[in-house]
């Protein structure tokens, strides 16, 4: 699903954001990527989305090999994959119902099509009932609910968050989880980057921990932080 | 690309018109003003054109034997004046006729005349040639028979308006040009504010998966939404004015002109105008969008 073979990145301005990654997330996984800021976490979902590419080594993504993906590929990659980000990127002047549903249109899909998935995502995050109000009436908690169904609603394979729960109080912060969860139990394969230790450490989901642009570790059911020394976390 | 696209994309260019609409008004403005103008000019070139063409066409000159002549002499060149070939009718002004011509031009001065007679002036052929006929080779014929003085032969006018002409068509070549280079310096800069003020939308749009184009399609329609109705104001305005002046000058010019010369009626430009405005309307619509999508989308 998620593939990194020997990824080094390296910003123009020298900063060595990423040394030498190997990932790999199997179809179906839950796993959150932790680590303080300038550990690599973005850079990592940044070079997933394609927003980056890396300076060396290769990236594959959902069957693309992401590295070498020209531009007018970029969409299809970003379309079969979901994302999710800190600050929700909602359109402000479309309705829940519309932002949802602009997912689907930009894919051309069939108006048809569209009137049944949105209100099956709107429900699954359970805001059907908030289908025609806009973003800025609408709580952190159901704004970041409408950006999941949104990255739901073209039945993606994997669901990519980078930092879902910074901008969230930590009772929302776990409705967010729960619903993320829930959609890994349906078969999505679900990537978190975040630093939220209790979060990550009550979920025993798998780990992966970098550390200034290096893996550290990567265990299954993991917490945040390692008792054994070698691995501890600067934070 | 799928109709809901199209539609969709439609009515995100007017929606992003509408909501920037103070700049959209301004753009309109100047773009009509701008082909105003160009139309304004246009008209006038065209009229210049055809009536300089009804000049070259000039299908009647005058020639004129020396004042001396006897009838004998002046028998001979009408007779070989009527015996050339290409030649409709022509109509003999004798001497008299000269002399009461002369009268009538001098007016009130016609006093002047008193005390002469009318032997200083010659008699005159007014020929009618065919059109098919080149003036210049029977205007030719006649300067070189013996004793003619003269043919009297409109080619100063017509150098005259051919010249002009020419240097009119540079003018409105060039006219346009500035024209076309402001009417897409301010689209552009209407667009690029749409861009600016929806930059965040934009990103978002490219994170979820928008293809460039889906994306950039709405910024043309905006565009080309300004162009068409600057184009479309300014051809009724044109046309608006041009019928008024028409119908002011028009009579004026035939009766300068003894009914040669006249202006262009609307219904024989109009067409012609539209299509033109209409063509420049879309291409500095897409072109202006086109400019600041480049520089300022990078999607």
């Amino acid at each position: 699903m998620i593939e990194f073979k020997n990824v080094v990145k390296k910003y123009p301005n020298g900063t060595l954001a990423l040394k030498d990654i190997n990932i790999k997330v199997e179809k179906g996984e839950f796993a959150f990527i932790i680590g303080s800021s300038g550990s690599g976490k973005s850079t990592l979902i940044k070079l997933i989305l394609k927003e980056e590419d890396p300076t060396e080594g290769d990236v594959h993504v959902n069957g693309y090999h992401v590295s070498s993906l020209t531009r007018n590929v970029v969409p299809s990659l970003r379309r079969s994959l979901g994302c999710v980000f800190q600050d929700f990127r909602l359109l402000p002047n479309k309705t829940v119902y519309e932002n949802v549903a602009f997912a689907m249109q930009i894919t051309e899909a069939l108006p048809k099509e569209i009137r049944r998935q949105v209100p099956m995502a709107l429900a699954l995050v359970g805001l059907s009932k908030k289908a025609n109000v806009y973003p800025n009436q609408l709580s952190g908690g159901e704004q970041q609910r409408v950006a999941v169904a949104r990255a739901l609603v073209n039945n993606p394979a994997l669901l990519v968050a980078d930092e879902p729960t910074g901008n969230l109080d930590p009772e929302t912060s776990w409705e967010i989880m729960k619903l993320l969860t829930e959609i890994n139990h349906r078969g999505t394969t679900v990537l978190v980057a975040t630093h939220e230790k209790t979060i990550v450490d009550a979920m025993k989901k798998r780990v992966i921990a970098l550390d200034k642009g290096e893996i550290v570790r990567d265990q299954e059911k993991g917490l945040y932080g390692n008792e054994d020394k070698n691995y501890q976390i600067h934070s | 690309m799928k109709i809901r696209t199209i539609k969709y994309i439609v009515k995100e260019g007017t929606v992003n018109a509408y909501r920037n609409r103070f700049m959209t008004f301004a753009s309109i403005g100047i773009v009509t003003l701008s082909m105003l103008a160009f139309g304004i000019f246009y008209l006038f070139a065209v009229n210049i054109n055809h009536n300089a063409g009804i000049l070259k066409n000039q299908l009647e000159f005058e020639v004129f034997c020396k004042p001396e002549l006897g009838d004998v002499q002046v028998n001979q060149i009408e007779q070989s004046i009527k015996s050339s070939s290409g030649i409709i009718s022509y109509t003999k002004v004798t001497k008299d006729m000269a002399f009461e011509n002369a009268k009538k031009m001098l007016g009130d001065d016609k006093d002047i005349l008193n005390g002469f007679d009318n032997n200083f002036l010659p008699v005159s052929f007014k020929i009618k040639i065919k059109d098919s006929v080149s003036s210049e080779v029977l205007v030719n014929k006649f300067k070189s028979m013996d004793g003619v003085d003269s043919v009297k032969y409109p080619q100063a006018e017509i150098n005259f308006v051919t010249k002009g002409s020419a240097w009119i068509r540079l003018v409105m070549i060039a006219l346009l040009l500035i024209l076309l280079v402001v009417s897409l310096f301010i689209i552009s800069n209407t667009i690029k504010l749409t861009l600016f003020a929806r930059r965040r939308e934009i990103n978002i749009m490219k994170y979820i998966g928008a293809t460039d184009w889906f994306i950039r399609w709405p910024f043309v329609v905006e565009g080309v939404i300004i162009g068409l109705s600057g184009v479309i104001i300014s051809f009724v305005v044109s046309t608006y004015l041009y019928n008024m002046v028409q119908d002011k000058l028009s009579k004026g010019i035939t009766d300068i002109s003894n009914g040669m010369m006249g202006l262009v009626s609307m219904k024989d430009v109009g067409f012609d105008l539209f299509g033109i405005f209409i063509l420049i309307g879309i291409s500095v619509g897409i072109a202006g969008s086109m400019i600041s999508i480049r520089k300022h989308l990078r999607v």
